[in-house]
């Protein structure tokens, strides 16, 4: 059922994607977000890049359905998303995923953490069974397999979470963002915290899902990872998005005088 | 010195009374007391949860009153519930003075505000990223009220203890709506094991009271180490 949904929203030549339009959001302190509109296609990875604290988090939590923008709009393939109701909403949120700086595993070995998102797309009887299944170590659901094999954790399914390094951490957080195969997956700053050999785990991750037809998003201010990554980059200053175009363009020939002066290290936050 | 002597013996193994009255106090305390911790768990994890991640009006003084309800005398405790059961009392038609009931009652006030005091404060020590993480994989309210339950169920589980620790230890309240009530046959009826304690203290049965706070912290001990051994030894 998941495959199928899936393939239906996965259209080689379709266009559509997620977007957000004159988004305007904040905290009661003023506007962290100014007027942002941005997009992103199935089969394409986004970076917004920005010093700290420039809104990149907001920006990915608004995309993934967390907070209601206070103004403007969050469309899924040109539909308002927030116009709909709470249960269609929610499926619309079942076709996001979202990877964290820090892991945020679940108590619990890693075959549980990576199912979780599989599991709560069940009616309840099946979810006893699942969990049943774990406690006595023999569920072997492919699309976890597949997912842990993604981030090179296939042998390390009943390791029990707390017992892991911080890459393999995060590495198993991607995992369990993958197996239940969302359409588009937003990356706060993943790598912030990561080795050079965890971060290139996860950034072959990052291009296998995009191969796979996921819309990806991706926050960080490591330039050269989203050079690396990215096909098209934002550039994110205090709240607004003032260079949005084709990572090489960008990077070789930014428009905006601001952006220029971030991309070359002028602009220290 | 001599009065320790047949205490002494009495511990060794000369029981000095009826086991089948000792059986029926058993059964009354722990039927009172873990019934009114299921219900006062019932009652305490969705509240806590509610509490904890809810903003509304009033929430510090909520929880003002949780925690002040925490050290509440349980002797007030008796005498509201009785005031509620007694035949002048909202509850006075259901005819609940001096039964079970009456007592479940009292000892689910005295257990609800440790369990839901203990309770929220362990399930808003959970990460705030957990919860946001179960949301961000298309959980409901509900799964992520779930997941919250299972990452804090050390310390839940350590608040239903308190909870327990404080309905079967305590005195007061039952006294007052259960009446300490024994048949002629020798059965409990209300009487539970500190109920009877506080009886056979006063009587002079010193040996027979010592007994029976024996068995009352070796239950409460059992029970402790029932749990710990489930939750792995993590409380």
């Amino acid at each position: 059922m998941m495959s199928q949904r899936a393939t239906l929203h996965r259209q080689p030549d379709s266009q559509e994607g997620i977007s957000i339009a004159g988004v305007t959001h904040g905290f009661g302190n003023g506007a962290v977000l100014e007027d942002v509109s941005l997009s992103v296609n199935r089969g394409e990875t986004l970076a917004v890049i920005g010093p700290s604290g420039t809104g990149k988090t907001t920006l990915l939590r608004l995309l993934s359905l967390f907070e209601r923008p206070d103004e403007g709009t969050v469309a899924i393939d040109d539909d308002d998303v927030w116009e709909r109701s709470e249960r269609d909403r929610l499926a619309v949120r079942r076709q996001l995923g979202m990877v964290f700086q820090s892991p945020n595993l679940f108590d619990g070995s890693v075959r549980a953490n990576v199912s979780y998102g599989l599991r709560i797309r069940r009616d309840w009887g099946d979810r006893v069974s699942a969990w049943l299944s774990i406690l006595l170590g023999d569920e072997t659901e492919p699309q976890v397999e597949r997912a842990l094999d993604q981030v090179g954790l296939a042998e390390h399914a009943d390791r029990d979470a707390g017992s892991l390094s911080g890459g393999e951490a995060q590495r198993v957080a991607f995992a369990r963002a993958l197996a239940y195969d969302p359409d588009f997956l937003f990356l706060d700053e993943p790598t912030s915290d990561l080795d050079p050999r965890n971060t290139a785990v996860i950034e072959d991750a990052i291009d296998a899902a995009r191969e796979d037809g996921l819309g990806v998003v991706i926050a960080t201010h490591d330039m050269h990872q989203a050079e690396r990554i990215a096909d098209r980059v934002a550039v994110l200053l205090n709240g607004e998005v003032i260079e949005l175009g084709p990572a090489q363009r960008v990077f070789e020939d930014p428009r905006d005088r601001r952006a220029q002066k971030f991309i070359d290290g002028e602009l220290v936050y | 010195m001599s009065a320790i002597e047949p205490t002494i013996l009495s511990l060794l193994g000369a029981f000095p009374f009826d086991r089948v009255y000792v059986e029926s106090i058993i059964y009354v305390s722990l039927y009172v007391s873990l019934t009114a911790i299921v219900l006062s768990t019932l009652a305490s994890i969705p509240i806590a949860l509610g509490v904890g991640f809810t903003d509304f009006p009033g929430k510090g003084f909520v929880i003002a009153v949780i925690n002040t309800g925490m050290g509440f005398p349980s002797v007030v405790v008796g005498l509201l519930v009785l005031f509620l059961v007694s035949n002048q009392g909202p509850l006075g038609p259901l005819e609940l003075v001096f039964t079970k009931e009456a007592m479940i009652m009292s000892q689910f006030v005295l257990a609800f505000p440790v369990i839901t005091g203990v309770t929220l404060a362990a399930v808003t020590s959970v990460e705030d990223g957990v919860r946001d993480a179960a949301y961000a994989m298309g959980g409901t309210r509900l799964d992520v009220a779930l997941v919250t339950i299972k990452e804090a169920r050390y310390g839940i589980a350590t608040g239903i203890l308190a909870g327990l620790g404080r309905a079967i230890s305590e005195v007061g309240s039952v006294l007052i709506v259960g009446g300490n009530i024994a048949s002629a046959d020798g059965t409990a009826i209300t009487r539970t094991l500190t109920t009877a304690i506080q009886l056979e203290a006063r009587q002079g049965r010193f040996d027979t009271a010592l007994i029976l706070g024996a068995i009352l912290v070796t239950i409460v001990l059992s029970i402790n180490a029932i749990v710990l051994r489930l939750g792995g030894g993590r409380i």
